[in-house]
C-alpha cells in the first residue's frame, strides 16, 4: 500500500476507495461479532461466499463480514443492500436460497425475516425492527459498514477525516477546547469530564506524556467496549492519535482484556494497517506529528480497569491500585501526564472533531451529551447492544427497545453500572440515562452494564453474587475492601441462609459506609452500592428472608425445598438420570422422593422434567 | 521439562515495561502453566525478583501455576449468565468431572474454570469448550458436550492402542 | 529543595514541605493520627487505612490515608472528625476480629474506644498490615516476602513457599503488628491517642507534649 504523506493523498485514498465499492451492486453483510462467530457466523460467511463465487457474481456482489450489530440473540446475522433486507438465524443451507431468491431476483424469503416478539409481526427491512428505531447508533450504526480488518471500508465511511481536520487546521490546544465544550464525559463509569482530563494532562508537567486506551471491560454483563474495538478498531485508534496530538503524547497503549481474543487481533491488525499507511508512527499525514500505539494484552483482573491499577499493570507489575491524591493525569504511567480513557469515550472523539462541538451538545440532557451504549441483558425478549441518546428513560429501554418481560413474568428490577452500580425498582424506571440521574438513585451508569431481572430474581442473591464477585476481585490491599466486603459477603449469606437477624440490616449500613469512604480505590468505594441499592429498594426481601425464612423467588436454596407432585410426575426417569447428586429416588412402579438431604437445590431435576412435576417450595 | 521454548520466548522479549506480562502470556500458553522453573529462569533473565514473578503469575487469572488439563471448560458466570441459571451449569460440570472451580481431574483430562464475562450476555448462559462457544446452555446439552468430550478421547486413544499394536506386529 | 509550606492538621498549623508525608508531619508537630501500617523508614502503602483524615480540596472534602497523602500549601486536614474517627473505629473492629487476642491491635480499639466487635472472630496470624514486606524489601533488602494472591485468598509468603529464599534476618518479625506488644510505657501515654500504640521507633516521644490532650 503506498504511504499516505500528505492530507491530499488521504483524501485520494477516500475518492478511490468509494469508486471502488460503488462497483457493486450488492453488498451483503454478515455480522462475525463474538456472539455472532459463538451462534455459527462463520459457517454462514464461507457458504455466501462460495455461493456467490459459485453464481459468477463476485464482480457485482461485495461479501463484507463486520463486528457486532448489537442484535446477538438473533444471529447470525445477514442484511442484504440496497434495501436493508435482513434475516436472522441463518444457517448455511439457507444460503444458496439466498442468493438466488433475494440477491438475483430482489424477493424477500419471509420464513428467515424477523419477528417482533411484542407484536408478532414480521419485519423485512433492517431499519423497520423497533429494537433499531428506538435507538441512536452514532457508534454502533458504523459496525455495520465496516469490515474491521479492512482500513479502506474505514476510511469509504469518513475515517480519518478529523484527524486529518485536527493535524491540518487545529492547534492542540483548539482540540482540547472543542472536547471541552462538547461536553463529553468519560464512558468507563465515572462520568469524569474528559476535555478537563486533557487539559489537566496538557497542563502537567513531565518529561513524556501517554495515552491509554481503557479496554480491560471487566463488569459482567459489558461487552460494549469489547465489540467497538472488535467492529470499528480504526475509530478507536483515530481517537487515540487525536487525543495524543492535543496532549502532546508520543506513546499509546491499548490495554485489552485477554478473554476478548477477537478483540486483541482485530486492534493489532487495524494499528499495522495504520502504521503501513502512515497513519501511525513517524511524520503522520507528513504533518510532523509522531505517535504510534501498542497493543497490550491483560491478564484477567477485574481490578486493572481502575486507572492506577492498569497503569501497574502496563508497567509489569501486579496490579494493585496506588492512592489517588495526586491524580493520573499528573502522575501516570512510569510517573509521568497520561490521559486514560475508555474504549467507548476514544470512539466518540473523531465524530466531535469532524462535525464539531456543537453537533455533540446538542444531544442528550443537560448535564449529559450524546449517546450511551448499553449491554441490554437478562430476562426482557430483546438483549443485545443498544445505543441511545442520553435522556432515554430506563422505561424505554426495557418495554420499546428490548419489548418487556419474557415468559408472561413480572420485571422488578434492573442493575446497571455493573458491580460498582445498583438495582433500581420499576418505580425509578422514569429515570433518564444521566450521569447525575443515576448517581442520585443510587446507581451509577458504570461503563453500561443493564442486566433486566423479574420475579424469578431474588434481590438478595442478586447483593451475595456482586459481593462474591468483588471480594474475589479485589486486590486485597486494603483493609476496607478486603475485610469489609468479605464480612457484607458473610452477613448477606447468613441473611441468604436464613441465619440472619435485623441488627446485621444496620451493620451492612454502617460497614458499607465505612467501605465508601475508605477504601483506597474506586473499587472498593463502589462496592457496596449492590448492597445499598437492594437494601434501598428491596428491604422487604431482606426483611422476608430474615423474619419468615422466605426467598419468595425460590432462588436462596437454604430457603427452598424441591418435592415432586406425584399427581403430575409420570415416572419417566429423566430427574434421576439427571440429579447431579444421586438425590432423587423410585421406580416406574413406586413413586419417585427427592431426598432433603443429598439434594443441593440446584433444579437441574426441574428443567429435565416435562411434567413440571418437581415444585420449589 | 524442556525449556528451549522459553527461552526462545524470553529471547524475543521486547523492552517495553509490560515484556514481563508478554512474557508471562507467551509461557502460560506453551505449557498450559507457568512451572517454578520457568519463574527462577524468567526472574534471572528479565532481573526481577522471583517473589514479583511469583506474585503475578499468582495474582492475574491469565496465569496458572499447575498444568491445566487437555481440556479446558469455561463456565461463564457473569450477571446475565447467573440470573439465567450459570451456577446449575457449573454444579452440573463439577459433579459430572468430579473436581473444583479452578483444578485438574486426576487424569489431567479438564480443567474447569469461571470467568466473570465473556462478552455473548445475549446468548446466555455460556459454556466454552476448548475456545468454542456454546450458547443457551442448560445442565442436560452440557452433560452430552461432555459425554462426547470423553467419548471422542477414548476412540482417540483406541487408535493410539491399535497403532502401537500393529507397529509392534509389523 | 522542597518549598516550606504550612498546612493545617486540625486546626494546628504545622510547618512543612511541599510533598512531604501528612501522617510523618503531623506526628513530629506532635498530632497524633492513629496509624498501623506505616513505617517511617519505608515506603508508604496506605494498605490498613487506619490513619484515614479528611482532607479538603477544591471545597470538597474526601478521605484518605494520610500516610500516602503528599502536603501541599495550606490543605486542611482533619485527623479526629466525627466521620473520620467512626470510619476509623469501623476498620480498627474489622482488623481486632481477625485477631482478637493481639496486644497492639487490643490497645489499638481500646484507644477509639472501640468496645464491641460486632463480627465472629477469626483469629488469624496476619492481618495483611504488609510491614514485613516492606521490611524485607526496603530494611534488609532482601526482597524475598511479598503478597501473594489477591481478594480474601490474599497472604503473605515466599515464593513457592520455600524457606529457602528467606535469610532469616528477622527484620519482619521485629515489626510484626501481631508479634509486638505495645512499647511505650502505660500510664504514660495521651488521653486521646497514647504514644505506646504508634510503634514509630523513628520518632520517639511523640506523644509526651500531645497538644490534643
Amino acid at each position: 500500500m503506498p504511504e499516505l504523506d500528505s492530507i491530499a493523498s488521504l483524501e485520494a485514498r477516500r475518492e478511490e476507495v468509494a469508486f471502488t465499492l460503488a462497483r457493486y451492486r450488492t453488498v451483503v453483510t454478515m455480522c462475525g461479532g463474538t456472539a455472532c462467530q459463538a451462534c455459527g457466523c462463520q459457517p454462514v460467511a464461507r457458504a455466501m461466499t462460495r455461493e456467490v463465487m459459485a453464481q459468477g457474481l463476485e464482480e457485482t456482489v461485495y461479501v463484507r463480514t463486520t463486528g457486532c450489530h448489537g442484535f446477538c440473540e438473533q444471529g447470525p446475522l445477514v442484511i442484504i443492500d440496497p434495501g436493508g433486507i435482513v434475516y436472522v438465524h441463518v444457517t448455511p443451507e439457507d444460503v444458496p436460497e439466498i442468493v438466488a431468491q433475494t440477491i438475483r431476483k430482489g424477493k424477500v424469503i419471509e420464513r428467515l425475516s424477523y419477528t417482533d416478539p411484542v407484536s408478532d409481526k414480521t419485519v423485512q427491512a433492517e431499519d423497520e425492527i423497533p429494537f433499531y428505531t428506538r435507538q441512536k447508533r452514532l457508534l454502533l450504526g458504523e459496525n455495520r459498514h465496516i469490515a474491521p480488518r479492512d482500513i479502506d471500508d474505514y476510511i469509504a465511511r469518513g475515517g480519518y477525516s478529523a484527524l486529518a481536520k485536527a493535524l491540518d487546521s487545529m492547534t492542540p490546544e483548539a482540540v482540547v477546547e472543542e472536547i471541552e465544550r462538547s461536553g463529553l464525559q468519560g464512558r468507563g463509569g465515572g462520568g469524569y469530564p474528559t476535555g478537563k482530563k486533557w487539559r489537566q494532562c496538557r497542563n502537567a508537567s513531565g518529561d513524556a506524556r501517554y495515552v491509554i486506551c481503557n479496554a480491560d471491560e471487566g463488569d459482567p454483563g459489558d461487552y460494549m467496549d469489547r465489540s467497538l474495538l472488535e467492529g470499528n478498531p480504526h475509530s478507536i485508534i483515530e481517537g487515540m492519535i487525536i487525543g495524543a496530538f492535543a496532549v502532546g503524547a508520543r506513546h499509546g497503549y491499548i490495554y485489552v482484556r485477554k478473554e476478548y481474543p477477537l478483540a486483541v487481533v482485530n486492534a493489532g491488525v487495524a494499528i499495522r494497517q495504520a502504521q503501513a499507511l502512515r497513519l501511525l508512527g513517524e511524520d503522520i499525514l507528513g504533518t510532523g506529528f509522531d505517535f504510534d500505539i501498542q497493543v497490550v494484552r491483560g491478564g484477567g483482573a477485574f481490578v486493572c480497569g481502575e486507572s492506577t491499577a492498569l497503569m501497574a499493570s502496563l508497567e509489569g507489575k501486579v496490579g494493585e491500585p496506588r492512592p489517588k491524591d495526586i491524580h493520573t493525569v499528573e502522575r501516570g504511567y512510569l510517573g509521568q501526564p497520561t490521559v486514560l480513557n475508555n474504549v467507548e469515550t476514544w470512539a466518540n472523539v473523531p465524530s466531535i472533531i469532524r462535525h464539531g462541538a456543537d453537533w455533540f451538545a446538542s444531544q442528550g440532557t443537560e448535564r449529559s451529551k450524546g449517546t450511551k451504549i448499553f449491554a441490554l441483558t437478562g430476562q426482557v425478549k430483546n438483549t443485545g447492544l443498544i445505543e441511545v441518546e442520553m435522556g432515554t428513560t430506563l422505561r424505554e429501554i426495557i418495554y420499546d427497545i428490548g419489548g418487556g418481560p419474557k415468559n408472561g413474568r413480572e420485571i422488578k428490577a434492573v442493575q446497571t453500572g455493573g458491580p460498582s452500580g445498583g438495582c433500581l425498582p420499576t418505580s425509578q424506571f422514569d429515570l433518564p440515562v444521566d450521569f447525575d440521574a443515576l448517581y442520585e438513585a443510587g446507581s451509577m451508569m458504570g461503563s453500561g452494564g443493564m442486566v433486566v431481572m423479574d420475579d424469578s430474581s431474588c434481590m438478595v442473591d442478586v447483593a451475595k453474587y456482586f459481593l462474591a464477585f468483588l471480594q474475589d476481585e479485589s486486590c486485597g490491599k486494603c483493609t476496607p475492601c478486603r475485610l469489609g466486603v468479605g464480612r457484607l459477603l458473610e452477613i448477606v449469606t447468613d441473611i441468604s441462609e436464613g441465619r440472619g437477624s435485623l441488627d446485621q440490616l444496620d451493620l451492612l449500613e454502617d460497614l458499607s459506609w465505612t467501605i465508601s469512604v475508605a477504601s483506597l480505590c474506586a473499587l472498593g468505594k463502589t462496592a457496596p452500592n449492590p448492597v445499598l441499592s437492594t437494601l434501598k429498594y428491596f428491604r422487604d426481601e431482606y426483611l422476608d428472608h430474615i423474619e419468615n425464612k422466605r426467598c419468595a423467588a425460590g432462588v436462596c436454596r437454604a430457603l427452598i425445598r424441591l418435592v415432586i407432585d406425584s399427581t403430575l410426575c409420570d415416572r419417566c426417569g429423566k430427574c434421576i438420570a439427571n440429579c447431579p447428586h444421586k438425590a432423587i429416588t423410585g421406580s416406574r412402579d413406586t413413586s419417585y422422593a427427592i431426598d432433603d438431604e443429598l439434594c443441593t437445590r440446584c433444579r437441574i431435576c426441574a428443567d429435565a422434567c416435562e411434567q413440571h412435576a418437581i415444585l420449589v417450595r | 521439562m524442556d525449556l528451549s521454548r522459553l527461552e526462545e520466548i524470553l529471547d524475543s522479549k521486547g523492552s517495553e515495561t509490560f515484556a514481563i506480562m508478554e512474557v508471562l502470556q507467551d509461557v502460560q500458553e506453551a505449557y498450559r502453566y507457568i512451572s517454578e522453573e520457568a519463574i527462577v529462569r524468567i526472574s534471572e533473565r528479565l532481573d526481577v525478583p522471583v517473589i514479583e514473578v511469583f506474585r503475578l503469575a499468582n495474582f492475574y487469572k491469565a496465569f496458572s501455576l499447575t498444568p491445566r488439563g487437555r481440556h479446558l471448560i469455561t463456565v461463564c458466570a457473569g450477571t446475565a449468565c447467573h440470573v439465567q441459571g450459570a451456577p446449575r451449569l457449573l454444579d452440573t460440570v463439577l459433579a459430572l468431572l468430579n473436581t473444583k472451580p479452578g483444578e485438574t481431574t486426576a487424569d489431567g483430562a479438564f480443567t474447569v474454570e469461571t470467568v466473570n464475562c465473556l462478552g455473548a450476555c445475549a446468548l446466555a448462559p455460556v459454556v466454552v469448550i476448548d475456545g468454542k462457544y456454546y450458547d443457551h446452555m442448560t445442565p442436560g446439552k452440557v452433560r452430552a458436550l461432555l459425554e462426547d468430550i470423553r467419548f471422542e478421547d477414548e476412540l482417540a486413544e483406541d487408535e493410539d492402542e491399535e497403532e502401537v499394536e500393529a507397529e509392534a506386529n509389523a | 529543595m522542597p518549598e516550606p509550606i504550612t498546612i493545617f492538621v486540625d486546626d494546628i498549623a504545622i510547618e512543612t514541605t511541599e510533598g512531604a508525608n501528612v501522617l510523618d508531619a503531623a506526628l513530629r508537630a506532635g498530632i497524633c493520627i492513629p496509624n498501623l501500617c506505616y513505617l517511617p523508614e519505608v515506603t508508604p502503602t496506605g494498605a490498613c487505612r487506619v490513619c484515614i483524615v479528611e482532607v479538603e480540596r477544591h471545597g470538597r472534602t474526601k478521605m484518605t490515608a494520610a500516610c500516602t497523602l503528599e502536603a501541599r500549601e495550606g490543605m486542611i486536614v482533619r485527623a479526629h472528625s466525627e466521620p473520620v474517627l467512626r470510619a476509623r473505629r469501623n476498620i480498627v473492629e474489622l482488623l481486632l476480629a481477625e485477631a482478637p487476642e493481639s496486644p497492639v491491635l487490643q490497645a489499638l480499639a481500646e484507644r477509639l474506644s472501640v468496645t464491641d466487635v460486632r463480627y465472629s472472630r477469626r483469629d488469624r496470624d496476619c492481618i495483611l498490615c504488609g510491614r514485613c514486606v516492606a521490611a524485607c524489601a526496603e530494611v534488609a533488602k532482601q526482597g524475598s516476602l511479598g503478597m501473594i494472591g489477591r481478594g480474601a485468598n490474599r497472604h503473605k509468603g515466599l515464593p513457592f513457599y520455600k524457606e529457602e529464599y528467606c535469610t532469616q534476618c528477622n527484620e519482619c518479625h521485629d515489626r510484626c503488628p501481631l508479634e509486638l506488644s505495645p512499647s511505650g510505657r502505660r500510664g504514660d501515654h495521651c488521653g486521646v491517642c497514647g504514644s505506646e500504640l504508634s510503634m514509630n521507633d523513628a520518632i520517639p516521644d511523640i506523644c509526651e507534649d500531645c497538644v490534643l490532650s
